[in-house]
């Protein structure tokens, strides 16, 4: 085992690399992170995801743009293709599955792709519908795979007014699911009257919540860490 | 002083009675449609019905401008994408682009076809101008709308890729716009020749929350230049999202006038840009005009006037389930309030 000094070098190699937007460090990261012995899970969190991190912060303070955090996403799954194979399931108390997709009338899928990351990241297994997907195929996928979150995406208002409908359709077959809306027009409003459990307006938006929720999973497996 | 003389005498800069209320992007209703016994999929390949349905919120609620087309496809659509209609859907689904023409980077060296003005629904949407003119063109102005050139491009090749070559590949990005802003010109040539008062250019995609302004500066701006240059009409650039940062360079561009949705602050913006500045704006078109009640309705077009818009426009395409008690609330507030100093 690498000593923590060497540890924490390959994870800030990753971090930058995510950071950078460099594939070529991340994966080079992610190797000496294998080959040195360290836990996968370990090095996505502490490397890969703590750059994104560090993005979502740069996104913010508008010193990045969406088109360095796509390339900065390419970064990450650089490292985590490398990485996941190599993961142990995390044991955190929940299943961990979740239907995505863009709703019917909008072909916008970029903020869905980031949160997407972000469950990848964390070890869900994601069900991906794509882009334009008839909103009853999200309740059909929901109920075929039993998935504890369903997140639904649309960029314009035009295609956004078909929410409320997939939303009620899950809730009345499964009120324990807990549904995620994200794009540019929504609001805690309308989730709140559409009975949505969280909404995110942005890419930035929808990153950070994603992250929120990937961090407080994080936080769930240090502390069974630190209980052992 | 009728509603066309208005808005004529607004884009001329001359003095008006008061604040118009007018939009260049869609604005058409479901108490329209249903009124018409339409179907929504039906009119966007339909001359007659397209124009009669551009009409109606004029005719029923005194908007003070009719506009056509109503979806955003006509460009993409004329250069050869495939385009969705959802002919099966029960409610309303706007046209969306089924089959993009450049797939990958090594893709990007595409071609107009020669007759870009014969193809698709251009001719189409220049018949409905026509029966629109000839319907309500004395009455209101009669406007149509183009994609800005970063937004079209957007639509003929996956804009994950669009957005990453945009920091990549400046040179083969700029290239692709500077074509993209050939079509737009050649479209919207059509739209003049076919009568319009005025025309929008919507580059809704190069808004502050996706490209920075110094992307915009560099690689946007050129090609809306080169447009705006060629139209003959009265013009309006709209962008949504985050603008304060790029009014400036939004004018540079060279319009009559800009378009700004909600998250612009327009006081700001009135104060950077001068009091001759044409800023149209800045409703939420859906969580006020649609989902708001009518306080909340008439409220917010105080607050639009009071910060100093030069016509009460929306963020965006009127949500067609827009409740006709808040259309006639908007209308109703800004000709008892619009023409306060």
């Amino acid at each position: 085992m690498a000593d923590d000094a060497k540890k924490q070098e390959i994870f800030d190699k990753m971090k930058n690399g995510v950071i950078q937007y460099d594939e070529d460090a991340c994966k080079e990261g992610a190797q000496e992170a294998l080959d040195a012995g360290l836990d996968a899970n370990e090095a996505i969190f502490d490397g890969l995801v703590a750059g994104m991190e560090e993005v979502g912060r740069l996104f913010e303070a508008q010193e990045y743009f969406v088109p360095e955090i796509l390339m900065c996403a390419d970064a990450l799954y650089a490292g985590l293709d490398i990485l996941k194979p190599h993961c142990k399931q995390m044991d955190i108390g929940v299943k961990g599955s979740v239907v995505i997709g863009t709703v019917e009338g909008d072909v916008h899928d970029i903020g869905k792709n980031l949160v997407k990351m972000m469950f990848d990241v964390a070890g869900f297994t994601v069900y991906d519908l794509g882009r334009d997907v008839p909103l009853d195929q999200f309740v059909e996928e929901q109920l075929k795979t039993d998935s504890e979150l369903v997140c639904l995406s649309a960029m314009m208002t035009t295609s956004m007014v078909g929410m409320p409908k997939v939303i009620e359709k899950i809730k009345a077959k499964n009120p324990n699911c807990m549904i995620m809306i994200g794009g540019a027009p929504t609001s805690q409003e309308l989730a709140d009257k559409w009975g949505a459990d969280g909404y995110a307006t942005d890419a930035s938006n929808a990153l950070k919540e994603a992250i929120k929720m990937v961090s407080f999973l994080k936080k769930l497996r240090d502390e069974k860490l630190a209980k052992k | 002083m009728n509603s066309r003389e208005r808005v004529l005498d607004l884009f001329k800069g001359k003095p008006i009675d008061r604040v118009p209320c007018f939009s260049g992007m869609g604005n058409i209703t479901e108490e329209g449609i249903n009124k018409l016994g339409y179907k929504f999929a039906a009119i966007h390949s339909d001359a007659k019905m397209l124009a009669d349905t551009a009409a109606s919120t004029y005719k029923l609620f005194g908007f003070e401008s009719g506009v056509v087309p109503v979806d955003l496809c006509v460009e993409a659509e004329a250069m050869g994408c495939a385009i969705n209609v959802y002919p099966h859907a029960e409610g309303i689904l706007y046209p969306t682009i089924k089959e993009k023409l450049i797939h990958k980077e090594d893709e990007m060296d595409i071609t107009l076809p020669s007759d870009l003005a014969s193809k698709g629904r251009v001719k189409l949407i220049c018949d409905a101008i026509k029966l629109l003119k000839a319907d309500i063109g004395n009455d209101v102005v009669v406007g149509s709308y183009v994609l800005g050139p970063f937004t079209l491009a957007g639509q003929v090749m996956e804009l994950n890729d669009l957005l990453k070559l945009s920091f990549k590949k400046v040179d083969k990005v700029a290239k692709l716009l500077d074509l993209m802003a050939d079509a737009i010109i050649i479209v919207a040539k059509e739209y003049e020749k076919a009568g319009v008062d005025f025309i929008t250019v919507r580059e809704m995609g190069a808004t502050s929350d996706v490209l920075s302004p110094r992307v915009f500066k560099n690689l946007i701006l050129p090609p809306l230049q080169k447009i705006l240059k060629e139209l003959t009409a009265s013009s309006v650039l709209h962008i949504c999202g985050k603008t304060n940062d790029i009014v400036t360079f939004m004018m540079e561009a060279g319009p009559s006038a800009i378009s700004v949705e909600q998250k612009n602050d327009v006081a700001e913006t009135r104060k950077k840009l001068g009091k001759d500045a044409l800023i149209f704006g800045n409703y939420d078109p859906y969580n006020v005009l649609v989902s708001g009640d009518e306080n909340l309705v008439r409220s917010t077009m105080r607050q639009c006037i009071d910060n100093g818009v030069s016509a009460v426009w929306p963020g965006c395409d009127i949500w067609p389930t827009v409740p006709p008690q808040n259309m006639r609330a908007m209308m109703d507030e800004i000709k008892n309030y619009g023409g306060k100093e």
